[in-house]
Formats: structure tokens, C-alpha cells, sequence
């Protein structure tokens, strides 16, 4: 006998809601929530950078011994800025604190998303502070040039310095053995000698790839060259013939002695080249610096030292530092503040600093483990000179526009100049339908 | 007489549900529907008639943000970087797929495995593919210059040059998506009529003309619809370029869907690249229709 299933009505109706049920059931009782330590919880966003491993090695730690659940969510660099910038704008809720880089915060600043810290009681005026990095998070900036709409507004606390960072030279000490080169010139000069006596392969390693990474890495040759990217009106002057130099000796000498496939490097394969043994010098953030001495992290331990960020002019480095914000949307805004009041604290700066971090408060310098080579460099470049970039919500585009210019000079390995003006009438033509001027 | 009006209350009950069920059934996917496509396409062509600052809506510019693409070189170039991309990357799919699939019509042993083998790319998630595909590329520590250099040569530029960033973006691309191509068209081979095939062969037609007198015009129907499917596919090509260039060097790789999503996410110009999307997304649409007017030419014909 044949055996007939028909398909009614009453079948596919039975058939919905039992399909319903278990997905519901599967959804709400199949996954059991991990089990989190009780406490004060403060969910922090971070972009993975080696300049937060003793935060999160040592001071996470000492966060939960003081009771707070401290969740800890990484993300890729690159990613970070629009998928925070999404959530506090659209009010989700997903962080308390954002570890942001500093030239993001005029744009969450300009959008009104984070919370004045300073009227949670968070003191912006504490002298103990290091004032160039206190002052990156008021918006609108205490001092430059402001952008249209926030002339006259009043400069409000809405982040504050978390991990100080700014760019210092790494050299290779048996290649240059009469301590950190002076110039550029000499980077280059002692290098090739270095690369002679079969010591290294290049005398010199950047990143290349075009936005943020080759930005960064031009900018301290643009500095030491003497350049200045805006007037205190917005107009780019970065193509200036200080500027030019900078960018023409960045993409033709400094092409020309290092890695042939610096067009696509970026911080990984940067980190990898000093690391690895392959490269003389380089201007570097913390994230890498900080692996310097362990031998599980590098191929010439105790072969590599710091020094100020070599001149042409002036010996004027980048200042980068992890700067952290509360999100008007965060779910537990007290915990957060509370953290950060107990987290800037000199002694939680000083336990940051013995973790080898560069603190941001000028009391915990002192306080370096001993072996710690980096925090006395970093200093001595704060006293030398360290720029942030420049204060406007529109850095992002401004970043990109210059980055893809230098990026086709550094593949052609001449034409630095050109793609400076280039790039400068982009972002004039730009900023001015973003009615800055 | 109270037995008849309950008789027909009942009647007219059953016949209210059966008008009404049909449209019960589809309410939950008609919601579905109106909250996530209907909706957030709306509100897409709203955003594209406004201009942005900071994130938030500052004025109506009426149709100004798409006056304003085609003047826009960063938009034409990644335009015109995505037509060549699309172009070449699906040419060379249909064209492998197909000889593809012709062979592994045959019946021999191992050609289970062997389609097994070849539909394996396509199921591999986009972003993994992109990471195998930088850990070949790769300048430093790749594998093609691991290669090279065991064999005496020197590092292989890829992903620092614009040329061969572009052309091992399209490897990459072929690579992942030519089973598609060699999945649908050999479906299509497979469901071909057998009679005419017995027929050539009576005739004692070879294998060159069995192709271009019969295979050929019969799956073109089938070719067509794998190759709009996939144009329309990698028109929206993203993660594997985010992944392995972000759109460089210099502009070589910028996608369309790069520079729009920097636009809208990164740079904060919603309205723009509102605009930005809703052209793009009437150019593969006008490309759909002219798709499907051509095969209906054919079936015509």
C-alpha cells in the first residue's frame, strides 16, 4: 500500500509554529551566556596595538582588584574609527569607553557624541598632566585654529590621555655605534656602511601603504624638514618648499634605501624588518619599541637603542597618544568615569609606567621600571618637540587624499613634490565644499 | 431554524478565514520585507538629497550629491577601476567555468571527487581567501617570493605595483568564483536534451561542431544568467579588497564599494555616498534588464 502525505492547511500551520517555537527556544536557552566576574563593568573598545599591552597585561588586573569587570574588546585598526563613530551616533550602546587615537577626536567632538569628562570630575587642569597631550582632548581645541561653527564655543573635556605615545627613533647600535644618528643624512649614510659590512639589508624601514600608514611615516620627515601643514585659516600649506623636500627626499633617498616592497609595508611588516634583524633604523610608535628587548619578539635583542627622531631642521616627531572618550550612549557611564578617575591617578600612572608604558601624567616618568630605555627618550623628544596632527573632524579625508598622492610618488620613487600639490588642491578643493573657508 | 443560521454563520466563518489566510500567511514576510528592504532603501534615497556634516543631516540639496559624482575624479576612477575589474574577472570565469564544465561531463573515475574538488574556493569565506591570497602575494614573506628567491630570483612585487595589484585581484576573484560559473553551467549541460547530440554524432559531426552548432547556442540562455548573476555579484565585490589592498596602491584597486563605504563610514559624507550607491545601484540594474531583454531576444530567436 502506498503511503500519501498531503500538504493542508492545518500541516504547514503546525509545521510554522513548531519551527518558530524551536527556533526561539534554540535562541534563548541553546546558547548560555558566559558567566562574567561581578563588579563595576566597563565595557572598553581598543584597536590592537602593542602600545596597549602593559594596559592590558598589568593594569586590567589592578582594575578588578579595585571591583571593576573590565571587558576588553580589540579590534583592527583600521575598522575602528567608523564602527565607534556608528555607535555613538546612533545611540547602540555597545561600549563605555573608547581607546580612540588622538585625530579622531575632533570628529567625535564636532558630532557631539562623548560626554564632558570635565563635568563627570575629571580635572583637565591638574598641572601633573602633560599639557600637549591634555590639550588633545578638548573640543573645540584650547589653542590653533578652529573650524567653522565651533568659534566661539567653549572648549569642553571630552576625552582624556590614556596611553602617552609619540614617535621615537629605533636604530640598530652595532651600525650606528656612535649612539642615535643626528640627521637623516646620517641615517642614510651610516646605514648603507651598516648594509656594506653585512649588518643589516637596508638602512631604513618605513610604512608605505597609502592613508594613514604612509602619512605617519612621512610625517616626522616632513617636520624635521621645517613644513607646516595648515595656515591658521585651514589653507593647506604642507606643499610648501620645506614640505617638498620632505616628501621628494621621503620617496626618492628613503625609497632607495629600503625594503623593495615598501609600497605595501605596513606596521606588521615595518615591526617585522626592525625586529627581524633586516633594517638600521626606524621612527616608531611604542607598540613595536616595546618588544625591543625581549629575545622571543626579536632576532638582535640588546643590539637595538632609542633616540630622538633625526633632524633636517628641527628634530620634531609626531605625537600619537590613546586617548580615551566615554560615548553619550554608554550603558554604564558612572563605572566608566569612576574608572578613568581611578585609571589617571598618578598612582595608577605610575604602575602604568613601571609596566613600560609612557604615562601621561608628568609625575609618573620617574617612575620607569629600571632597563626601561624607552620612557627617558620619550621625554627627552617631548622636550625636542612632538606635534599633533592637526585639529579638524575632517582629518580622516584629509589623511586620505594626501596618502594616496604620496603613495603613487613612493611607487614611482620620484615625484614628492608634485603629488604634495596635488594633494594640496584636492584638500583645498575639498575643505571648501566642507564650507571652511 | 437556529441550527441553520448557526450552520451558515459557521459556512461564512470558513469562508472569511480562507480569504483572509492567504494574506495572513504572507503579513509576517510582507513586515519582513517593508522593514528591511522597503524602508532602509527609502530612507537610502532620502539620505542621497541631503547633505551631511558630522554625521547628522544639515540641509535638502535635492538631486545636487549626484550632479556632483561625475564630477568627482575619485568617483570616475573607482568607477572605471571596477567596470575593468568586473569586465575582465568575469570574462575570464565564464570562459574557465565553461571548460570547465564540459569536461567534467564526461563520466570517468574520480570526477565525483574531482567536482567536489573544484566547487571548494567558492565556499571558502571571502575574507579567508583574501588572507591566503596576501600570504602568496606578500613582498616580504610571501610564498611567491619564497619561491622566487629559493630559486635564485629576487622578492615578487604584487601588491606594490598597481598593475599586478589589479591583476592578482582578479586572480584572486577568478579563483574563488569561476565554480560558481562551472556549478550553474554545468547544470545546464547536464539538463541539455540528448537527442540532438545522438543525432550530430549519426551524422558523424565532430566534437567542434557538436559545440558550436549545438552546446554553445543551447546554453547560451544558461551562460547569460551566470554571467548577469555574477556581474551582479562582483559589482559589489568588497571584503576580498578590503582585506588585501583597502583600494591600493595609490587608486589601483579602489572598488566602488571601497570608496563608498570610506565615503559613507570613514569620512562621515552619508548623503554623498548615498548618492554614490543608489547610481551604482541603477547602473547594475539597467545592466539586469538589458541582460534579460538580451535573452529574451535569444529565446525569440
Amino acid at each position: 500500500m502506498m503511503h500519501s502525505s498531503r500538504l493542508t492547511r492545518r500541516s504547514v500551520i503546525k509545521g510554522g509554529l513548531g519551527l518558530a517555537l524551536a527556533t526561539t527556544a534554540l535562541t534563548t536557552l541553546g546558547l548560555p551566556m558566559p558567566a562574567r566576574a561581578a563588579g563595576k563593568k566597563v565595557i572598553i573598545g581598543a584597536f590592537a596595538d602593542g602600545g596597549l599591552t602593559p594596559f592590558k597585561e598589568k593594569i586590567i588586573p589592578l582594575a578588578k582588584e579595585q571591583g571593576f569587570d573590565i571587558q576588553f574588546l580589540e579590534d583592527e585598526y583600521g575598522v575602528t574609527l567608523e564602527k565607534w563613530f556608528a555607535d555613538a551616533q546612533s545611540g547602540a550602546g555597545q561600549y563605555d569607553l573608547y581607546l580612540l587615537d588622538d585625530p579622531w577626536v575632533p570628529q567625535f567632538g564636532a558630532a557631539n557624541v562623548l560626554e564632558d569628562l570635565g563635568a563627570g570630575g575629571i580635572d583637565g587642569s591638574d598641572k601633573d598632566w602633560i599639557g600637549s597631550m591634555i590639550d588633545m582632548g578638548y573640543w573645540p581645541p584650547q589653542k590653533g585654529p578652529r573650524v567653522k561653527g565651533f568659534e566661539n564655543a567653549k572648549p569642553t573635556l571630552i576625552c582624556v590621555p590614556f596611553v602617552g605615545d609619540l614617535q621615537t627613533l629605533t636604530y640598530r647600535n652595532d651600525v650606528f655605534t656612535g649612539g642615535a644618528p643626528k640627521t637623516w643624512d646620517e641615517v642614510i649614510a651610516k646605514g648603507k656602511e651598516g648594509v656594506a659590512a653585512g649588518k643589516i639589508k637596508y638602512p631604513v624601514v618605513f610604512r608605505g601603504v597609502s592613508g594613514n600608514p604612509i602619512v605617519t611615516s612621512w610625517y616626522p620627515v616632513f617636520l624635521s624638514f621645517g613644513g607646516s601643514f595648515f595656515d591658521d585659516k585651514w589653507n593647506p600649506i604642507f606643499n610648501s618648499a620645506e614640505g617638498k623636500a620632505s616628501a621628494d627626499f621621503f620617496v626618492g633617498t628613503m625609497k632607495q634605501n629600503t625594503a623593495s616592497g615598501v609600497v605595501e609595508f605596513d606596521s606588521d611588516q615595518e615591526g617585522a624588518a626592525i625586529l627581524g634583524g633586516d633594517a638600521g633604523a626606524i621612527i616608531q610608535y611604542s607598540g613595536n619599541a616595546l618588544k625591543a628587548d625581549d629575545p622571543a619578539q626579536t632576532k638582535v635583542a640588546g643590539k637595538l637603542d632609542f633616540g630622538v627622531v633625526p633632524k633636517q631642521e628641527k628634530a620634531i616627531a609626531q605625537m600619537g597618544i590613546f586617548i580615551a572618550g566615554v560615548p553619550k550612549s554608554a550603558p554604564n557611564k558612572a563605572n566608566s568615569i569612576e574608572f578613568l578617575k581611578w585609571y589617571v591617578s598618578a598612582e595608577t600612572q605610575a604602575k602604568l609606567s613601571e609596566a613600560g608604558s609612557i604615562p601621561v601624567k608628568r609625575s609618573a616618568f620617574g617612575i620607569a621600571k629600571p632597563g626601561n630605555r624607552l620612557i627617558p627618550v620619550a621625554l627627552q623628544q617631548l622636550d625636542a618637540g612632538a606635534l599633533p596632527r592637526p585639529r579638524t573632524p575632517d582629518w580622516a579625508k584629509v589623511e586620505e587624499l594626501l596618502g594616496i598622492e604620496l603613495n603613487k610618488a613612493l611607487q614611482a620613487g620620484s615625484g614628492g613634490g608634485a603629488a604634495l600639490d596635488t594633494a594640496a588642491k584636492q584638500v583645498k578643493d575639498y575643505l571648501t565644499t566642507a564650507g571652511y573657508y | 431554524m437556529q441550527t441553520g443560521m448557526q450552520a451558515r454563520k459557521y459556512r461564512l466563518q470558513g469562508a472569511g478565514l480562507d480569504l483572509a489566510l492567504p494574506y495572513l500567511m504572507l503579513a509576517p514576510g510582507l513586515m519582513v520585507v517593508l522593514g528591511v528592504l522597503v524602508y532602509p532603501l527609502w530612507d537610502g534615497l532620502r539620505a542621497s538629497t541631503r547633505a551631511y556634516r558630522y554625521g547628522s543631516p544639515v540641509a535638502d540639496v535635492g538631486f545636487h550629491n549626484y550632479v556632483q559624482l561625475w564630477s568627482d575624479a575619485q568617483f570616475l576612477n573607482s568607477l572605471w577601476v571596477t567596470v575593468k575589474f568586473v569586465a575582465l574577472s568575469v570574462s575570464i570565469e565564464a570562459v574557465l567555468g565553461f571548460a570547465l564544465a564540459l569536461f567534467c561531463l564526461h563520466e570517468f573515475r574520480g570526477i565525483r571527487l574531482l567536482r567536489t574538488v573544484l566547487i571548494i574556493p567558492m565556499v571558502i569565506t571571502p575574507v579567508v581567501v583574501a588572507i591566503l591570497f596576501r600570504l602568496i602575494y606578500a613582498s616580504d614573506a610571501g610564498m611567491l617570493t619564497a619561491l622566487s628567491e629559493a630559486m635564485g630570483g629576487g622578492g615578487v612585487q604584487i601588491l606594490g605595483n598597481p598593475l599586478n595589484a589589479f591583476i592578482g585581484l582578479v586572480v584572486l576573484d577568478v579563483w574563488e568564483w569561476t565554480p560558481l560559473m562551472f556549478l550553474i553551467l554545468l547544470a545546464g549541460l547536464q539538463s541539455l536534451p540528448h537527442e540532438p547530440f545522438e543525432a550530430a554524432r549519426v551524422d558523424g559531426a565532430g566534437s567542434w561542431r557538436v559545440f558550436a552548432d549545438l552546446t554553445f547556442p543551447m546554453m547560451r540562455p544558461v551562460l547569460a544568467i551566470a554571467i548577469v548573476l555574477r556581474t551582479i555579484d562582483a559589482f559589489g565585490t568588497f571584503d576580498q579588497v578590503f582585506v588585501l589592498t583597502r583600494g591600493g596602491p595609490g587608486e589601483a584597486t579602489r572598488l566602488i564599494s571601497i570608496y563608498g563605504y570610506d565615503t559613507a563610514f570613514k569620512f562621515q559624507q552619508t548623503g554623498y555616498a548615498a548618492a554614490l550607491f543608489v547610481t551604482i545601484g541603477l547602473v547594475v540594474l539597467a545592466l539586469a534588464f538589458s541582460a534579460i531583454r538580451l535573452l529574451r531576444r535569444i529565446d525569440a530567436s
